[in-house]
């Protein structure tokens, strides 16, 4: 079995008071349109925060804003040399472009033994790196693209969707390998998810993103059936504790 | 025949070497490059900014320059718009780039002289020198070994922008020195297989590799292997049978495209 190669965050205690992310008045405009509007929130360490909310609330613009790719107004405050993986919802897979998965993780990384790490952390076999990327399903890409954001051991982790295409068994277990490494890492974890079930089971704290509002706190302060139905309009969800 | 394209071939032996040495450094360096611009879908766009060198190499043989530097402006500058175009709208480029590079062609064809035009246009590497030579191995090594040094980057902004900039691999400006190095590969073509064809020596080689590669890296050896295979093959078959030699390089490309068809479907 190969070793965990890294360094050994297992052993490192957390500190809940220092602030990981602080992010002010984010505004991002696309021509006249405001897709975020005075958003405001901070992330700890080791803090799990989920990001809901309608599609077109702007999570996805949040997501890549605050990876840097996007014009912003406001402030965006990381803690110095914090290391971010991001697994994307969706990226250019074009099947057309002959790359294997070994080669593609090589692009981050060429440690041969993390790779079979974060291959095994995911629940994929070492055979699979000799596949072309595009002839994977998505539920298998999407996995290689959750080991990809694993790789190197970084400190926060960007989630979007990470269950967007993978069948209901296999979402379970996104969650639960997402749940387990984030305990045993101690890592910070910011996550999208259409899914209230996973976000009360998981998250400490929740921001939901609605058109002109947004609401931020302890998920079971903070979903409330008004809230809900402000966020998706009425009764679209029935909250049970 | 009286054609200018043939007075020299002649002399042939005496520099062949140097004809050869050159086609093959020009073919290693656009080569891999083609393998970045097939997959990067750029491959219209790349023979489109191809023709932009015309009007440089016109306003060059007006001032009696090198017809390389006048070409070399133009293409970085056309390069650096399209890159601003690419980052700063979300416009579709070739609509852009297909208005204002048609016009730079038409402009240069009004303003090189007819003789000069031919060969800008289709090159002739018969012609080259020892100087020539010599300039056009070095910047071919200095492009390749850019290519090889970015090429991780690059190929991960080609898969995902996100992806790129979560790793911190900045794909701007990555895709700004792809561009610059594009637009030497094409420059360094003008005196080789001329402007028009130096677009299909950076498209012809990746799209047959394409067809026969499963990995990344036996995609970029095959790019290189075939395009140095279509360019010595070219200068011979144009020797032997008396055709211009820049044409022959890329009909040669054609042929060993549909081989590459036939050996995928098999």
């Amino acid at each position: 079995m190969p070793a965990p190669s890294g360094p050994p965050r297992f052993l490192m205690t957390i500190n809940p008071n220092k602030t990981i992310l602080d992010v002010k008045n984010l505004t991002v405009k696309f021509g006249g349109f405001a897709a975020l509007k005075n958003v405001s929130f901070s992330v700890k360490e080791g803090e799990v925060l989920a990001i809901i909310g309608p599609n077109g609330a702007g999570k996805t613009v949040l997501f890549r804003t605050i990876l840097g790719l996007v014009p912003y107004e406001g402030a965006i405050k990381w803690a110095p040399g914090v290391k971010i993986g991001y697994a994307p919802q969706q990226i250019y897979a074009d099947q057309r472009i002959p790359i294997t998965v070994k080669e593609f993780f090589a692009l981050k990384s060429g440690r041969k033994t993390s790779i079979f790490h974060e291959l095994k952390a995911v629940g994929l076999k070492p055979d699979i790196l000799n596949k072309q990327i595009g002839t994977l399903s998505r539920g298998m890409f999407q996995r290689i693209l959750i080991a990809w954001a694993l790789l190197d051991h970084p400190e926060v982790l960007l989630f979007d969707e990470p269950t967007a295409g993978i069948d209901v068994s296999g979402e379970d277990t996104i969650y639960n390998l997402l749940h387990r490494l984030q305990k045993e890492r101690h890592l910070t974890l910011l996550l999208i998810s259409h899914d209230l079930h996973i976000v009360f089971k998981y998250t400490d704290n929740v921001l939901c993103l609605a058109k002109e509002k947004m609401f931020l706190g302890k998920p079971h302060q903070t979903l409330t059936e008004k809230t809900l139905a402000e966020l998706y309009g009425e009764s679209a969800f029935h909250v049970h504790d | 025949m009286a054609n200018p394209l043939f007075t020299s071939m002649i002399n042939l032996s005496n520099n062949f070497i140097w004809v050869i040495s050159s086609g093959a450094a020009v073919a290693i360096a656009a080569g891999f490059l083609s393998s970045f611009v097939v997959i990067r879908r750029m491959a219209l766009v790349s023979d489109i900014l191809s023709h932009v060198a015309l009007p440089g190499i016109a306003m060059a043989l007006l001032f009696n320059i090198d017809p390389f530097l006048g070409a070399l402006t133009f293409l970085i500058a056309a390069s650096l718009g399209t890159w601003f175009f690419e980052k700063k709208t979300h416009i579709p480029s070739e609509a852009i780039i297909g208005v204002f590079f048609t016009a730079a062609l038409a402009l240069g064809v009004v303003l090189i002289p007819n003789e000069a035009l031919v060969e800008s246009l289709f090159g002739n590497l018969f012609l080259v020198t020892f100087s020539d030579a010599l300039m056009i191995i070095i910047v071919s090594a200095v492009i390749f070994i850019s290519l090889v040094l970015l090429a991780k980057k690059l190929l991960l902004s080609i898969i995902s922008k996100d992806l790129a900039s979560s790793v911190k691999a900045n794909p701007d400006l990555i895709s700004l020195l792809f561009f610059l190095i594009f637009s030497v590969v094409v420059a360094l073509g003008i005196k080789l297989i001329g402007t028009l064809l130096m677009g299909a020596l950076t498209i012809l080689p990746g799209v047959t590799a394409r067809n026969l590669s499963w990995s990344f890296k036996s995609y970029a050896v095959w790019s290189v292997v075939l395009a140095v295979v279509m360019t010595l093959c070219g200068i011979i078959f144009a020797n032997f049978l008396n055709w211009p030699p820049g044409p022959t390089v890329i009909l040669t490309g054609i042929i060993l495209f549909v081989v590459s068809l036939i050996l995928r479907k098999s």
